[in-house]
Protein backbone atom coordinates (compact mmCIF):
# COMPACT_ATOMS: atom_id res chain seq x y z
CA UNK A 1 0.00 0.00 0.00
CA UNK A 2 2.94 2.60 0.51
CA UNK A 3 4.36 1.95 -3.06
CA UNK A 4 0.82 2.52 -4.58
CA UNK A 5 1.16 5.62 -2.50
CA UNK A 6 4.18 6.68 -3.04
CA UNK A 7 4.40 6.45 -6.43
CA UNK A 8 1.20 8.33 -6.58
CA UNK A 9 1.79 11.19 -4.26
CA UNK A 10 5.80 11.27 -4.92
CA UNK A 11 6.97 11.48 -1.06
CA UNK A 12 7.51 8.94 1.68
CA UNK A 13 6.03 11.54 3.92
CA UNK A 14 2.46 11.60 2.23
CA UNK A 15 2.47 8.46 1.32
CA UNK A 16 2.21 7.31 4.81
CA UNK A 17 -0.48 9.85 5.80
CA UNK A 18 -2.28 8.34 2.55
CA UNK A 19 -2.14 5.03 3.95
CA UNK A 20 -2.85 6.22 7.91
CA UNK A 21 -5.77 7.85 6.48
CA UNK A 22 -7.16 5.20 4.06
CA UNK A 23 -7.34 2.76 6.93
CA UNK A 24 -9.09 5.04 9.61
CA UNK A 25 -11.81 5.68 6.53
CA UNK A 26 -12.08 2.05 6.23
CA UNK A 27 -12.50 1.27 9.49
CA UNK A 28 -15.17 4.24 9.73
CA UNK A 29 -17.36 2.97 6.69
CA UNK A 30 -16.95 -0.67 7.99
CA UNK A 31 -20.23 -1.09 9.36
CA UNK A 32 -21.60 0.55 6.12
CA UNK A 33 -19.58 -2.33 4.40
CA UNK A 34 -22.22 -4.75 2.29
CA UNK A 35 -19.48 -7.35 0.96
CA UNK A 36 -20.58 -6.04 -2.56
CA UNK A 37 -17.00 -6.52 -3.06
CA UNK A 38 -13.61 -7.75 -1.82
CA UNK A 39 -12.85 -5.38 1.49
CA UNK A 40 -9.20 -5.30 0.12
CA UNK A 41 -10.71 -4.17 -3.30
CA UNK A 42 -12.24 -1.93 -1.25
CA UNK A 43 -9.44 -0.59 0.88
CA UNK A 44 -7.40 0.07 -2.58
CA UNK A 45 -10.27 2.21 -3.38
CA UNK A 46 -9.89 3.92 -0.61
CA UNK A 47 -6.20 4.70 -0.91
CA UNK A 48 -6.34 5.63 -4.33
CA UNK A 49 -9.19 8.33 -3.66
CA UNK A 50 -7.24 9.30 -0.25
CA UNK A 51 -4.37 9.97 -2.50
CA UNK A 52 -5.97 11.78 -5.09
CA UNK A 53 -7.37 14.12 -2.41
CA UNK A 54 -4.33 14.64 -0.40
CA UNK A 55 -2.73 15.29 -3.26
CA UNK A 56 -4.87 18.01 -4.11
CA UNK A 57 -4.81 19.27 -0.45
CA UNK A 58 -1.09 19.50 -0.41
CA UNK A 59 -1.44 21.26 -4.18
CA UNK A 60 2.47 20.17 -3.82
CA UNK A 61 4.42 20.99 -7.31
CA UNK A 62 5.21 17.36 -8.42
CA UNK A 63 7.59 18.65 -10.84
CA UNK A 64 10.64 16.93 -8.53
CA UNK A 65 10.07 14.62 -5.98
CA UNK A 66 12.38 14.57 -3.06
CA UNK A 67 13.76 11.03 -3.50
CA UNK A 68 14.45 12.13 -6.78
CA UNK A 69 16.79 14.97 -5.58
CA UNK A 70 17.56 12.86 -1.47
CA UNK A 71 19.37 10.26 -2.74
CA UNK A 72 19.43 9.45 0.96
CA UNK A 73 15.84 9.63 1.18
CA UNK A 74 14.93 7.40 -1.39
CA UNK A 75 12.83 3.77 -0.22
CA UNK A 76 14.88 1.11 -1.06
CA UNK A 77 13.31 -1.44 -4.11
CA UNK A 78 12.08 -4.24 -3.81
CA UNK A 79 14.32 -7.18 -3.00
CA UNK A 80 15.27 -9.32 -6.12
CA UNK A 81 14.21 -6.33 -7.83
CA UNK A 82 16.47 -6.19 -11.36
CA UNK A 83 19.32 -3.56 -11.42
CA UNK A 84 18.12 -0.18 -12.33
CA UNK A 85 19.20 2.41 -14.85
CA UNK A 86 19.03 5.84 -12.50
CA UNK A 87 18.41 8.18 -14.83
CA UNK A 88 15.62 6.23 -16.44
CA UNK A 89 14.34 5.52 -12.89
CA UNK A 90 14.46 9.30 -12.01
CA UNK A 91 12.82 10.19 -15.65
CA UNK A 92 10.13 8.04 -15.32
CA UNK A 93 9.59 8.72 -11.56
CA UNK A 94 9.56 12.77 -12.54
CA UNK A 95 7.27 11.44 -15.73
CA UNK A 96 4.52 9.93 -13.88
CA UNK A 97 3.85 12.37 -11.47
CA UNK A 98 2.81 14.64 -14.43
CA UNK A 99 0.62 12.08 -15.98
CA UNK A 100 -3.20 12.46 -15.98
CA UNK A 101 -4.79 11.05 -12.60
CA UNK A 102 -6.52 7.81 -14.28
CA UNK A 103 -3.38 6.58 -16.42
CA UNK A 104 -1.07 7.47 -14.19
CA UNK A 105 -2.89 5.10 -11.29
CA UNK A 106 -3.05 2.02 -14.04
CA UNK A 107 0.16 2.41 -14.47
CA UNK A 108 1.25 2.17 -10.74
CA UNK A 109 -1.05 -0.29 -10.43
CA UNK A 110 -0.54 -2.86 -13.54
CA UNK A 111 3.08 -2.24 -14.63
CA UNK A 112 4.60 -1.27 -10.60
CA UNK A 113 2.23 -3.24 -8.01
CA UNK A 114 1.59 -6.15 -10.65
CA UNK A 115 -2.27 -5.78 -10.74
CA UNK A 116 -4.23 -7.36 -13.37
CA UNK A 117 -6.88 -5.34 -15.59
CA UNK A 118 -9.54 -7.51 -13.78
CA UNK A 119 -8.65 -6.06 -10.46
CA UNK A 120 -8.01 -2.31 -11.18
CA UNK A 121 -11.33 -2.05 -12.90
CA UNK A 122 -12.60 -3.37 -9.69
CA UNK A 123 -10.32 -1.01 -7.02
CA UNK A 124 -11.07 2.14 -9.37
CA UNK A 125 -14.74 1.18 -10.73
CA UNK A 126 -14.05 1.25 -14.31
CA UNK A 127 -14.59 -1.09 -17.14
CA UNK A 128 -11.60 -2.90 -17.71
CA UNK A 129 -11.42 -1.72 -21.23
CA UNK A 130 -11.17 1.42 -19.85
CA UNK A 131 -8.12 0.12 -17.51
CA UNK A 132 -6.43 -1.48 -21.09
CA UNK A 133 -7.03 2.43 -22.69
CA UNK A 134 -5.44 4.58 -19.73
CA UNK A 135 -2.34 2.20 -19.44
CA UNK A 136 -1.76 2.49 -23.03
CA UNK A 137 -2.68 6.26 -22.44
CA UNK A 138 0.40 6.58 -19.57
CA UNK A 139 3.33 4.38 -21.31
CA UNK A 140 2.66 6.50 -24.63
CA UNK A 141 2.84 9.34 -23.14
CA UNK A 142 6.01 8.52 -21.20
CA UNK A 143 7.52 7.08 -24.31
CA UNK A 144 6.79 9.89 -26.27
CA UNK A 145 8.36 12.33 -23.59
CA UNK A 146 11.53 9.45 -23.17
CA UNK A 147 11.82 9.62 -26.90
CA UNK A 148 12.03 13.34 -27.37
CA UNK A 149 14.53 14.42 -24.50
CA UNK A 150 16.59 11.91 -25.91
CA UNK A 151 16.74 13.12 -29.35
CA UNK A 152 16.89 16.22 -27.97
CA UNK A 153 20.10 15.19 -26.27
CA UNK A 154 21.49 13.41 -29.32
CA UNK A 155 21.03 16.75 -31.28
CA UNK A 156 23.11 19.28 -28.66
CA UNK B 1 0.41 -9.55 -43.27
CA UNK B 2 2.00 -5.70 -43.86
CA UNK B 3 3.42 -3.50 -41.50
CA UNK B 4 3.43 -0.03 -41.45
CA UNK B 5 5.27 2.60 -38.98
CA UNK B 6 1.48 4.25 -38.44
CA UNK B 7 0.06 0.23 -37.25
CA UNK B 8 3.01 0.59 -33.95
CA UNK B 9 0.88 2.27 -31.87
CA UNK B 10 -2.74 -0.29 -32.84
CA UNK B 11 -0.66 -3.02 -31.91
CA UNK B 12 1.00 -1.41 -28.47
CA UNK B 13 -2.58 -0.32 -27.35
CA UNK B 14 -4.33 -3.88 -28.44
CA UNK B 15 -1.55 -5.64 -27.08
CA UNK B 16 -2.58 -8.58 -29.40
CA UNK B 17 0.51 -11.38 -29.53
CA UNK B 18 0.28 -11.59 -33.24
CA UNK B 19 0.34 -7.78 -34.32
CA UNK B 20 2.71 -7.65 -31.67
CA UNK B 21 5.08 -10.15 -33.65
CA UNK B 22 4.87 -8.40 -36.67
CA UNK B 23 5.42 -4.99 -35.02
CA UNK B 24 9.01 -6.71 -34.07
CA UNK B 25 9.47 -8.10 -36.90
CA UNK B 26 8.77 -4.76 -38.91
CA UNK B 27 11.09 -2.80 -36.36
CA UNK B 28 13.48 -5.46 -36.79
CA UNK B 29 14.35 -2.78 -40.47
CA UNK B 30 13.09 0.51 -39.22
CA UNK B 31 15.47 2.65 -37.21
CA UNK B 32 12.40 5.07 -35.94
CA UNK B 33 9.72 1.94 -34.77
CA UNK B 34 13.01 0.08 -33.39
CA UNK B 35 13.64 2.66 -30.66
CA UNK B 36 10.11 3.33 -30.17
CA UNK B 37 9.50 -0.42 -29.26
CA UNK B 38 12.81 -0.09 -27.12
CA UNK B 39 11.58 2.72 -25.02
CA UNK B 40 8.20 0.69 -24.80
CA UNK B 41 10.01 -2.23 -23.40
CA UNK B 42 12.29 0.13 -21.02
CA UNK B 43 9.15 1.41 -19.59
CA UNK B 44 8.22 -1.55 -18.43
CA UNK B 45 11.05 -3.19 -17.59
CA UNK B 46 12.14 0.11 -15.44
CA UNK B 47 8.02 0.26 -14.02
CA UNK B 48 8.70 -3.01 -12.06
CA UNK B 49 11.83 -1.44 -10.08
CA UNK B 50 9.68 1.86 -8.84
CA UNK B 51 8.05 -0.43 -6.86
CA UNK B 52 9.19 0.69 -3.27
CA UNK B 53 9.76 -0.66 0.32
CA UNK B 54 10.67 1.31 3.27
CA UNK B 55 11.04 0.81 6.90
CA UNK B 56 7.99 3.10 8.79
CA UNK B 57 8.27 1.55 11.89
CA UNK B 58 5.99 4.05 13.41
CA UNK B 59 3.56 3.99 10.38
CA UNK B 60 1.30 0.90 11.80
CA UNK B 61 1.39 2.22 16.00
CA UNK B 62 0.11 5.65 14.63
CA UNK B 63 -2.48 4.01 12.97
CA UNK B 64 -3.58 1.64 15.64
CA UNK B 65 -3.22 4.91 17.87
CA UNK B 66 -5.78 6.58 15.47
CA UNK B 67 -7.83 3.34 15.60
CA UNK B 68 -8.58 3.00 18.95
CA UNK B 69 -9.31 6.78 19.41
CA UNK B 70 -12.00 5.97 16.41
CA UNK B 71 -13.29 3.51 18.29
CA UNK B 72 -13.54 5.59 21.71
CA UNK B 73 -15.30 8.20 19.32
CA UNK B 74 -17.82 5.97 17.96
CA UNK B 75 -18.58 4.22 21.39
CA UNK B 76 -19.07 7.58 22.95
CA UNK B 77 -21.75 8.70 20.22
CA UNK B 78 -23.69 5.07 20.59
CA UNK B 79 -23.85 6.09 24.37
CA UNK B 80 -26.80 7.45 23.73
CA UNK B 81 -28.33 5.63 21.16
CA UNK B 82 -27.51 2.90 24.16
CA UNK B 83 -29.26 4.67 26.55
CA UNK B 84 -32.29 4.32 24.84
CA UNK B 85 -32.56 1.74 22.15
CA UNK B 86 -30.39 -0.63 24.01
CA UNK B 87 -31.82 -0.66 27.31
CA UNK B 88 -35.48 -0.71 25.93
CA UNK B 89 -34.49 -4.00 24.16
CA UNK B 90 -32.80 -5.35 26.85
CA UNK B 91 -35.93 -4.83 28.98
CA UNK B 92 -37.78 -6.18 26.84
CA UNK B 93 -36.05 -9.44 26.70
CA UNK B 94 -35.85 -9.70 30.37
CA UNK B 95 -39.63 -8.81 30.86
CA UNK B 96 -40.19 -11.98 28.54
CA UNK B 97 -37.67 -14.08 30.59
CA UNK B 98 -39.07 -12.93 33.94
CA UNK B 99 -42.80 -13.24 32.74
CA UNK B 100 -43.30 -16.66 33.28
CA UNK B 101 -41.15 -16.69 36.58
CA UNK B 102 -43.66 -13.65 38.06
CA UNK B 103 -46.41 -15.93 36.80
CA UNK B 104 -45.43 -18.51 38.87
CA UNK B 105 -44.53 -16.56 41.66
CA UNK B 106 -47.90 -14.82 42.02
CA UNK B 107 -50.04 -17.72 40.75
CA UNK B 108 -48.41 -21.05 41.64
CA UNK B 109 -48.91 -23.45 44.30
CA UNK B 110 -46.13 -21.83 46.33
CA UNK B 111 -43.67 -18.94 46.83
CA UNK B 112 -40.09 -20.02 45.59
CA UNK B 113 -37.17 -19.73 47.75
CA UNK B 114 -35.60 -17.00 46.23
CA UNK B 115 -37.39 -13.35 45.00
CA UNK B 116 -38.23 -11.94 41.82
CA UNK B 117 -34.83 -9.65 41.96
CA UNK B 118 -32.92 -12.38 42.83
CA UNK B 119 -34.37 -14.38 40.42
CA UNK B 120 -34.23 -12.17 37.55
CA UNK B 121 -30.54 -11.18 38.10
CA UNK B 122 -29.32 -14.72 38.35
CA UNK B 123 -31.36 -15.57 35.02
CA UNK B 124 -29.94 -12.31 33.33
CA UNK B 125 -26.35 -13.61 34.10
CA UNK B 126 -27.32 -16.71 33.15
CA UNK B 127 -28.27 -15.47 29.36
CA UNK B 128 -25.14 -13.63 29.68
CA UNK B 129 -23.06 -16.57 30.02
CA UNK B 130 -24.54 -18.50 27.35
CA UNK B 131 -24.26 -15.73 24.91
CA UNK B 132 -20.35 -15.59 26.29
CA UNK B 133 -19.98 -19.21 25.86
CA UNK B 134 -21.70 -19.01 21.90
CA UNK B 135 -19.44 -16.54 21.86
CA UNK B 136 -16.29 -17.77 22.83
CA UNK B 137 -17.18 -21.15 20.83
CA UNK B 138 -17.62 -19.13 17.55
CA UNK B 139 -14.44 -17.22 17.87
CA UNK B 140 -12.43 -20.47 18.73
CA UNK B 141 -13.61 -21.63 15.50
CA UNK B 142 -12.65 -18.50 14.06
CA UNK B 143 -9.58 -19.04 14.91
CA UNK B 144 -9.12 -22.60 13.71
CA UNK B 145 -9.91 -21.17 10.73
CA UNK B 146 -6.84 -18.69 11.10
CA UNK B 147 -4.52 -20.97 11.68
CA UNK B 148 -5.51 -22.67 8.57
CA UNK B 149 -5.37 -19.71 6.44
CA UNK B 150 -1.58 -18.47 8.40
CA UNK B 151 0.40 -20.20 5.27
CA UNK B 152 -1.27 -18.08 2.74
CA UNK B 153 -1.20 -14.88 4.79
CA UNK B 154 2.28 -15.22 5.23
CA UNK B 155 3.52 -16.14 1.73
CA UNK B 156 1.24 -13.27 0.56
CA UNK B 157 3.26 -12.62 -2.77
CA UNK B 158 0.46 -10.51 -4.55
CA UNK B 159 -0.86 -7.00 -3.79
CA UNK B 160 -4.37 -8.42 -3.32
CA UNK B 161 -2.77 -11.13 -1.19
CA UNK B 162 -1.07 -8.53 0.99
CA UNK B 163 -3.84 -6.57 1.09
CA UNK B 164 -6.05 -9.46 2.90
CA UNK B 165 -2.89 -9.74 5.44
CA UNK B 166 -3.16 -6.02 6.08
CA UNK B 167 -6.99 -6.55 6.47
CA UNK B 168 -6.77 -9.13 8.79
CA UNK B 169 -4.58 -6.94 10.72
CA UNK B 170 -6.64 -4.14 11.13
CA UNK B 171 -9.20 -6.81 11.81
CA UNK B 172 -7.55 -7.97 14.76
CA UNK B 173 -6.51 -4.89 15.99
CA UNK B 174 -10.52 -3.44 16.11
CA UNK B 175 -11.26 -7.20 17.98
CA UNK B 176 -8.52 -6.35 20.46
CA UNK B 177 -9.85 -2.92 20.98
CA UNK B 178 -13.36 -3.61 20.95
CA UNK B 179 -12.84 -6.82 23.01
CA UNK B 180 -11.06 -4.22 25.81
CA UNK B 181 -14.60 -2.29 25.76
CA UNK B 182 -17.01 -5.31 25.93
CA UNK B 183 -14.72 -6.32 29.18
CA UNK B 184 -15.22 -3.01 30.38
CA UNK B 185 -19.36 -3.48 30.15
CA UNK B 186 -20.04 -6.80 29.75
CA UNK B 187 -23.92 -5.68 29.28
CA UNK B 188 -23.34 -3.21 26.37
CA UNK B 189 -25.19 -5.14 24.01
CA UNK B 190 -24.52 -2.80 21.23
CA UNK B 191 -20.71 -3.17 22.02
CA UNK B 192 -21.22 -6.77 21.56
CA UNK B 193 -22.75 -6.55 18.28
CA UNK B 194 -20.17 -4.81 16.86
CA UNK B 195 -17.50 -7.26 18.25
CA UNK B 196 -19.71 -10.11 16.48
CA UNK B 197 -19.88 -7.67 13.29
CA UNK B 198 -15.93 -7.63 13.36
CA UNK B 199 -15.54 -11.22 13.99
CA UNK B 200 -17.85 -11.96 11.28
CA UNK B 201 -15.88 -9.83 8.45
CA UNK B 202 -12.96 -11.59 9.44
CA UNK B 203 -14.42 -15.33 8.77
CA UNK B 204 -15.33 -13.45 5.55
CA UNK B 205 -11.71 -12.58 4.73
CA UNK B 206 -10.38 -15.84 5.91
CA UNK B 207 -12.77 -17.56 3.64
CA UNK B 208 -11.74 -14.93 1.05
CA UNK B 209 -8.41 -15.76 0.98
CA UNK B 210 -8.56 -19.04 1.29
CA UNK B 211 -10.44 -19.30 -1.98
CA UNK B 212 -8.33 -17.11 -3.85
CA UNK B 213 -6.26 -18.57 -6.84
CA UNK B 214 -2.67 -19.64 -6.07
Amino acid sequence: MKSVAVNLLGNTSDAEDAVQEAFLKLYRGLPAFRGGSLLSTWLYRILVNTCRDLGRRRARSPEVPEEAVDGAAAPSRERGAPAVDQTLRLTLERLLLRLDPLPRTVFVLFEIEGFKHREIALILGIPEGTSRYALFEAKKALQTAILTSRRARAET
Amino acid sequence: MSFSCRDLDDALRGQEPAALEAARAHASGCASCREALAAWDEITAEAMTLRREWPSPDLWPRIRRELEQAARQREARSGWRWSFSGRLSLAAAAALVLAPIGWLILHGPGHPSVGPTAAGRFLSEQALRDVERHEAEYVASIERLAALAEPRVQQADSPLLAGYREKLRLLDAAIATCRAQVERNRWNAHLRRELLAIYQEKQRTLQQLMEQET
